[in-house]
Formats: C-alpha cells, sequence, structure tokens
C-alpha cells in the first residue's frame, strides 16, 4: 500500500457470541444496534462523524427474513440518516469483504472515517434447517441439496485429502480442538467458554461426540452462533486527529498493513483436482495468505507475531498451519506436537479460541479476526493476550476454500 | 487487589506451583460434583470424597451427566472420608470442601484435613456465605495462612461469576495463585469481596428474592414475576430463581444474613412466615416439585396461594394491567434499552410503582454495601452480572440516568446513597459501568 494511501483500525466492539438472541427475544436490528453503539462508545467516537458504512452478512434473508442490511445503520442511531451504507456478501468471508471494500475507499480518498459490521443472527432456525442455509455456501445444487450437514462433509474431505497426499493423524485434529476450547476459556465474549472439551473428550467416539461428516466430529466444528462485531477504519489524517483527541500517538494506532483476497472454483473436487500436483492442497489459499505478507512487506510467518485463522473445522486449521508456512506443506502435525499453537508456543493461532471456541456467526467473523488481532497488537487482549504482540495475520474463508481474505494487522 | 493482573503476571504466578491433585469433600452435592467437574477440565487427578464410596460413585456420575463428557471419569478417583480421606488430602495440592452449609459439619471435616493435609497445600471452601474467619477459627497457622473462599455459583461448568474470599490470616500470595489459576485454568471471572455474611453476591442478590417473596405474600406470586420480570434486566424472575436454587437454601443464605448483619433494609432479609410453615410441610422448590410454582399433570403451570397453600391454574388468575411492560419489552427487542428504561421510569399505575421500589431497592443496597462486601461497587456489579445473571446496579443507574435512580429511590421513601446524589448533582460519572468487553445489552431480555 502507498503511504499515503493507509488504512487505520481505530477499534471496535464485539457482542457476546455465547448469546442467543433469539432466547432473548431480540430482532436483527438489536444485534446491529448494540454493536454499532458499542462500538462508538468504546473507541469515543461520536456517529455525526462516520461518513460511510458496510454491513458483512451471509444470509440474512434465510435466517431472519431481513434484507436490505446496511439501511438497518439508520436505527442505530439518529444522526445516520443520509449516511451512504451497503451490503456485502461471500458466504462465510462477507466480514472480510465488508472491510476490503471500506478500506478500498479509504485508500481512493472518497471517505476518511468507515463503520464495518460484520453480522449473523443463525440461531432463529433448527441445525439442519440452518445447515441447508449454509449449504448455499458452496454449489448448492451439486455439493448440498438433499445432503444432512454438507459443510462438515465437505471440511471432512479437505481431511481425507490431507491423508491421502501426507498422511493425517485423528489426535492431531484432536488437539487443535482442544486448544481453541481453552483459549476460548480466556475469552469473555467466547460461545464455548464455559463447555467441558479436552483432548480426550474430543478424540472420544461416543454419543457425546457424535461423526457428521466422514472423519469429521462435534469436537472439530464451529459452532452455530449470532454476533455481530464493528470497527471503524480510518485514514492517515482523521486517524491523526482522532489519536490526538484520545491522547495517542499515531504510531500506536495499527494499521491493515497488507490484504490478500482470492477465489478458487466453487466445487470442493475441482479444486482438488486443480491442486493435483501443487505442494499446497489449496494453492489460492496460500496466495491469498503470501499476498498480504508481501503487501505488508513481511518475509513468512516469522514476522508475525500471531494468527486468527478459520477453523470452521479442525481441518481447515491444519490446512491453514501449512499454508502459512509454519511447516513444510503436509508437516503441519509437526506444529501440533511442538505446541507451537499455544498462546505462549512459536506460532500462537486462534488466542480467541477462532471459530471453534469463540463461535462462527458467519458474516461476522471475518471483522471478528480482525477485531482480535486490534486488540492483541494494542495490548488489550486480556487474559488471551499474546506477549508483546505487535503484528497478526488474519485467515478467513468462504465456502469450502472458494473466497480467501487475509489481513496482516500491525502498529 | 485493585487493579487486575495481566495474562503475562498471570502466567509467572501460575508457574510458581503446581496444582495436579485435587480433593472434593462433599462430592456428591450439587456444588461438589459441578465444581469437581469443573476440576477435571484444568487438573489430572480430581478425588471425590463423600459420606460413603457409593455416594461419591453417585456424584462422579452427577459430574459425567452434567458436563456430558465420559472423559471425566478417566481424571477421576473415588473414596469415603473414613477410608480414603487422610491418603486423598495428604496427597493433595488442592483441598475443596464442598459440605452442606453448616458450620458444624464443616469444622468437622477441618479436623480431618488438618490431620492429614501438607503444609504447602491450599484449602478452599465453596460455602455461599458463612464466615472465612469463622470456619477456620482455632485451626493451625498454615492452615489458616492456606485457607480461602472459592465461591462458584451453581451450576459451577455453566456460571463463570466466582467470588474469592480471603480471611485475615489467608495469605496474600496464595489468594493471587488462586485468582490466577481459576482464570487461565478455568476459565473463571473472578471477584474479590469480603468475610462478611452471604459475602457480596448473594447478599445483594437474595435481598430482591426475598424482598419479591415478600410481595408475593401479598399480591401473588404471578404478579411479582411479572412486575419484577426480565424486562427489568433478569434472565430469569426471581421467584423462579428461589424455586430453583431451593427454598432451604433461600432461607439458610437470608437467615444468615439476617441474623448477622444490622443494616438499613434488614427487614426485607427476613424469610416470609408462610414460606417457613410451607416448608415445614415439605415445600422446597423444584427439588420437591412444588414452590412458588409447579406443573400439572398437563405440565401446565400451577401458581401457590401463599395465604392457603393451595395452587391454581396460571391462566385462572387475574393480574392488572401491565401494558408498560409491552412497552418497555418492545424497545428491548430492537436494542433500545435505555428507552424501555426510560418507559419504565414514566410508567402511571400503582403496579409500575412497585416494581420501580424493588428495583430501586437493589440498586440503593449495593450502592450502600460498597465498602462492606467489596471494594467498590465494581465488585457488586460484576459478581451480579456474572454470576446471577442480572442487569449490575451500575448497569441500571446508567440506563436510568442518575437522576432518575434518585427519582425512584425517592419514590421508594429509602435513603439515597452519596455515590447517586453526587452523580445526580454533578452529572459525574457520565457511566458508573466501564467494561468495554462485557455486553450491557444481554442482561436486558424483551418480555
Amino acid at each position: 500500500m502507498a503511504a499515503g494511501s493507509e488504512v487505520y483500525v481505530l477499534g471496535g466492539y464485539q457482542t457476546d457470541f455465547a448469546r442467543n438472541w433469539t432466547k432473548e427475544n431480540k430482532h436483527f436490528s438489536a444485534l446491529m444496534r448494540e454493536s454499532v453503539r458499542g462500538a462508538l462508545e468504546v473507541c469515543e467516537i461520536a456517529p455525526e462523524e462516520i461518513e460511510s458504512a458496510h454491513v458483512g452478512n451471509f444470509a440474512a434473508e434465510l435466517y431472519c427474513m431481513q434484507g436490505h442490511l446496511g439501511a438497518f445503520f439508520t436505527e442505530a442511531d439518529p444522526a445516520f440518516s443520509g449516511l451512504p451504507t451497503s451490503r456485502h456478501e461471500a458466504a462465510c468471508a462477507s466480514g472480510s469483504i465488508a472491510l476490503l471494500v471500506a478500506a478500498a475507499e479509504i485508500e481512493a480518498g472518497r471517505y476518511d472515517l468507515q463503520a464495518v459490521v460484520g453480522i449473523e443472527q443463525m440461531k432463529t432456525v433448527s441445525s439442519d434447517v440452518g445447515g441447508s442455509y449454509l449449504g448455499t455456501a458452496a454449489w448448492y445444487e451439486h455439493e448440498a441439496e438433499g445432503i444432512s450437514a454438507p459443510f462438515p462433509k465437505l471440511f471432512g474431505k479437505l481431511g481425507d485429502e490431507y491423508d491421502k497426499r501426507y498422511g493425517l493423524k485423528d489426535e492431531h485434529l484432536a488437539e487443535i480442538s482442544k486448544i481453541n476450547y481453552s483459549n476460548a476459556k480466556l475469552n469473555p465474549n467466547a460461545q464455548t467458554r464455559t463447555w467441558y472439551m479436552n483432548k480426550e473428550h474430543a478424540l472420544c467416539q461416543t454419543d457425546d461426540n457424535p461423526a457428521i461428516g466422514g472423519r469429521i466430529r462435534i469436537a472439530d466444528c464451529s459452532q452455530v452462533t449470532d454476533g455481530a462485531v464493528t470497527l471503524f477504519l480510518a485514514s492517515r489524517e482523521y486517524a491523526e486527529k482522532w489519536a490526538k483527541g484520545v491522547g495517542k500517538k499515531l504510531s500506536e494506532i495499527p494499521r491493515i498493513k497488507g490484504w490478500g483476497h482470492n477465489t478458487a472454483r466453487l466445487k470442493f473436487a475441482d479444486k482438488v483436482a486443480e491442486s493435483a500436483n501443487d505442494q499446497y492442497v489449496l494453492p489460492h489459499v496460500r496466495s491469498t495468505i503470501a499476498s498480504a505478507m508481501k503487501r505488508a512487506g513481511i518475509d513468512g510467518v516469522d514476522g508475525i507475531d500471531g494468527i486468527e485463522t478459520h477453523d470452521c473445522f479442525t481441518t481447515s486449521e491444519y490446512m491453514a498451519i501449512d499454508h502459512f508456512g509454519i511447516t513444510a506443506p503436509g508437516e503441519s502435525w509437526k506444529a501440533v506436537e511442538e505446541g507451537w499453537l499455544e498462546i505462549d508456543g512459536k506460532y500462537p493461532i486462534n488466542p480467541s479460541g477462532g471459530l471453534i471456541g469463540a463461535g462462527h456467526p458467519v458474516g461476522a467473523t471475518g471483522c471478528r479476526q480482525v477485531l482480535d488481532s486490534y486488540l492483541q497488537v494494542t495490548n488489550q487482549a486480556g487474559a488471551y493476550q499474546v506477549e508483546g504482540a505487535k503484528t497478526f495475520q488474519t485467515l478467513n474463508i468462504g465456502g469450502s476454500g472458494t473466497t480467501s481474505v487475509s489481513f496482516v494487522i500491525g502498529v | 487487589m485493585s487493579t487486575p493482573m495481566t495474562a503475562a503476571e498471570m502466567r509467572k504466578i501460575l508457574a510458581s506451583r503446581k496444582i495436579e491433585r485435587v480433593v472434593v469433600l462433599g462430592a456428591n452435592g450439587t456444588m461438589g460434583f459441578g465444581s469437581a467437574a469443573l476440576f477435571t477440565t484444568a487438573v489430572p487427578e480430581v478425588t471425590f470424597l463423600a459420606r460413603s464410596k457409593e455416594k461419591a460413585e453417585e456424584g462422579l456420575a452427577a459430574a459425567i451427566k452434567q458436563v456430558r463428557s465420559p472423559t471425566v471419569a478417566s481424571r477421576a478417583k473415588t473414596g469415603d472420608y473414613e477410608n480414603d480421606l487422610a491418603s486423598a488430602v495428604a496427597g493433595a495440592d488442592l483441598i475443596f470442601e464442598a459440605l452442606t452449609e453448616d458450620m458444624a459439619i464443616k469444622k468437622d471435616i477441618f479436623d480431618k484435613v488438618e490431620a492429614a493435609r501438607r503444609d504447602d497445600s491450599i484449602v478452599a471452601t465453596v460455602t455461599s456465605g458463612l464466615s472465612i474467619n469463622a470456619l477456620c477459627e482455632g485451626r493451625s497457622d498454615s492452615f489458616r495462612k492456606n485457607f480461602l473462599g472459592l465461591h462458584f455459583f451453581n451450576p459451577p461448568n455453566v456460571i463463570v461469576g466466582t467470588e474469592l474470599i480471603a480471611g485475615s490470616d489467608t495469605d496474600p500470595a496464595i489468594v493471587d495463585f488462586i485468582d490466577a489459576f481459576s482464570q487461565l485454568r478455568l476459565g473463571r471471572e473472578m471477584v474479590r469481596t469480603f468475610d462478611t455474611p452471604g459475602f457480596a453476591g448473594n447478599r445483594v442478590g437474595f435481598k430482591l428474592m426475598n424482598e419479591c417473596a415478600q410481595l408475593a405474600g401479598e399480591i401473588g406470586p404471578l404478579l411479582v414475576d411479572k412486575l419484577v420480570g426480565p424486562y427489568t434486566g433478569r434472565a430469569m424472575t426471581p421467584l423462579a430463581t428461589v424455586d430453583l436454587v431451593g427454598w432451604d437454601i433461600h432461607r439458610a443464605i437470608v437467615d444468615n444474613v439476617y441474623e448477622n448483619t444490622n443494616d438499613e433494609a434488614r427487614e426485607t432479609n427476613k424469610l416470609p412466615d408462610y414460606m417457613a410453615k410451607l416448608m415445614d410441610k415439605g415445600v422446597l422448590g423444584n427439588k420437591t416439585g412444588a414452590g412458588f410454582f409447579k406443573r400439572g399433570e398437563d405440565k401446565s403451570r400451577l401458581v401457590l396461594d401463599p395465604a392457603t397453600g393451595d395452587y391454581t391454574p396460571e391462566e385462572e388468575i387475574k393480574l392488572p394491567d401491565l401494558g408498560y411492560i409491552d412497552e418497555v419489552s418492545a424497545f428491548h427487542r430492537d436494542g433500545r434499552y435505555q428507552d424501555g428504561m426510560q418507559a419504565f421510569l414514566n410508567a402511571e399505575g400503582e403496579y409500575a410503582k412497585i416494581a420501580r421500589g424493588v428495583i430501586a431497592g437493589y440498586i440503593a443496597y449495593a450502592f450502600e454495601r460498597v465498602g462492606e462486601v467489596a471494594e467498590t461497587i465494581d465488585g457488586i456489579d460484576r459478581i451480579m452480572g456474572l454470576g446471577f445473571n442480572a442487569a449490575p446496579p451500575s448497569v441500571l443507574v446508567d440506563a436510568f440516568g442518575a437522576q432518575g435512580v434518585v427519582d425512584m429511590i425517592g419514590e421508594a421513601g429509602l435513603a439515597i446513597p452519596s455515590a447517586l446524589a453526587e452523580a445526580a448533582k454533578t452529572g459525574k460519572p457520565e457511566r458508573f459501568f466501564t467494561h468495554r468487553r462485557i455486553n450491557i445489552g444481554r442482561f436486558f431480555v424483551a418480555g
């Protein structure tokens, strides 16, 4: 990114992912309003200051019978009347896509301060119905129609592909699950904070941990979650002014130092066929990560202090480990065995608990990853703080590795 | 400690000693097996002890059922006091007492613990309000130095809010260690409260519930639970909570507070006579199938008549016009909590006034307890929010506005706590509740 088009992250707010908004008898508008107003308050920004606003959301039309989500900004505060708003969708990467567009508008010089909301309310329907809705993130007619729990099955196949090419042991996947659950216990807004988990449980093959898609068991899965995250992105000019107002130096305010964005073919079988001769199982994901690092001027994974990755299933985190370059392709198990992924390890992954531990409100996840990265590099992550973190990288995936987006956030 | 420890500080403290063996005494009780299950998430060996091996096995089975994982068993041992306590306690790094809330019974087991424990082992009690100092009175220096209250709320695996209570002789390093261990290993939200009857959580929380029970004697349980319902900032209505907790537990807590404190609201902690009478007949809440409410054969809800002890189908009870509650709930539904609470503040009629009186009493009582049960209002706020799942007093003050709260407390004929009078006068602080990462909206449930 050119020096003149720096994009700063001023902070944000996350709703507690353990909350069930249907049980609280609350409408989508409450979820959005709480996260927007929470962020304004935490960042000490007056609503009048926001110049444009974006919503990242996957499927509110299905889950909540509600579209036209950008317009709900006007319900969050009267000052938003007249604000330019829009909504963005790319399945589970929707939040990151909204951030990319907002950042691009700042780089283009259109606006100096943007609000970005990632949001999904999913507990409005049964798990069967919800599973089918999620199937629309794949090529529904080919990969999801008439299939129960289509996504666990697709990511089970990712594990099978690793197994075929390099060998894969379930105990390594169980360890990934255990770490995410343990980290989530330290995160006040994690969904599984009070759930029972240990490695033996993640490995156990009983009714308490049934298989739902090939090698994927319940403990391997991310969660069905209600949640919203609001972030503020700003130009250098606005960030400078804001920093002064809150008594900070500009150098303390994190920036989006790099980004990557890529799309692969929709069907999982097509992706795998394309990568048959590649050392990476999902080369487009690898390319997304690498281009974000390159734009940030970072030469590989040793240049970052931690990762918030898309562990929609343990197999996707297993894939991320070698795709980030922590190990050679096919050797992700080494990082698991060496304890590198823990909060105080060499390459911490998902100190927040990730999608498995913190929860996965589909459209909010990309924003949640950036917010957690922001908290890490500003030393505000509390009990899950990675000591001394200055640079974090995210990986957010839509579909079965179809859309991928990565951000490098750092001070 | 007024400033919370950082993650790095906690990790350092945690590395200073090991908790590898925990013994849970009274492991067949609800708090015993629930806490034991929680310990198995972090500790390789947890010994469930009870009066008999059979009872301890029942506790283990209940723990497995509660957390729905057979893997609890792989980290658990069981035994009884007579044959197994001495050896288990001798090998334990942490001894966790969860016997019935009776000073004599607890002291009796501590005789056995003291005889068997190592000088460096930590002894914690889960008492919900008995005096920590009294519980370790007369014990050895090493016992008193290593003894503290670790008050989990029920169910321990679900409710993260936890009180940590030091006695006069507790080593501050032990308090810091258990704090760090509970946060990092058990995922708890720790609140340090003072060694006073009921500590902070039950002192403030049960006061409201008992006041509601008193009120039920006049206007009936159904109306009370509507008036002090979810819209006032709680996940569960007060009398349904008393039924869930059990009338016997409720009584033990309010009796302890009533007998051992003398504050401005003492009479609100007096157990209503009708409850005592019904308890003599075996009414204890959900555990006996009947309390303020019970289920009919067709699962429909029946409501207690406190005067007669009879039950009436809910739909046969005539309630006054409570339209204002729908108005408040409609605001909550759209996330407009402040607007909702303003509507509550401005609602007309005697019943809205009764509801405001209870909430005003809760807020005033909490603010008057600052310095007595916890160092600051923040401790009371966090235990109410994270232990009771009820709107912390400060969250309510922020929603009503300081002047609004002062008016409410005045309307209820109560004295205005000085911090609130000051805030109404000066407009400072603008916000009482300043936790950036605790959602305040979760406390306001719509209808």
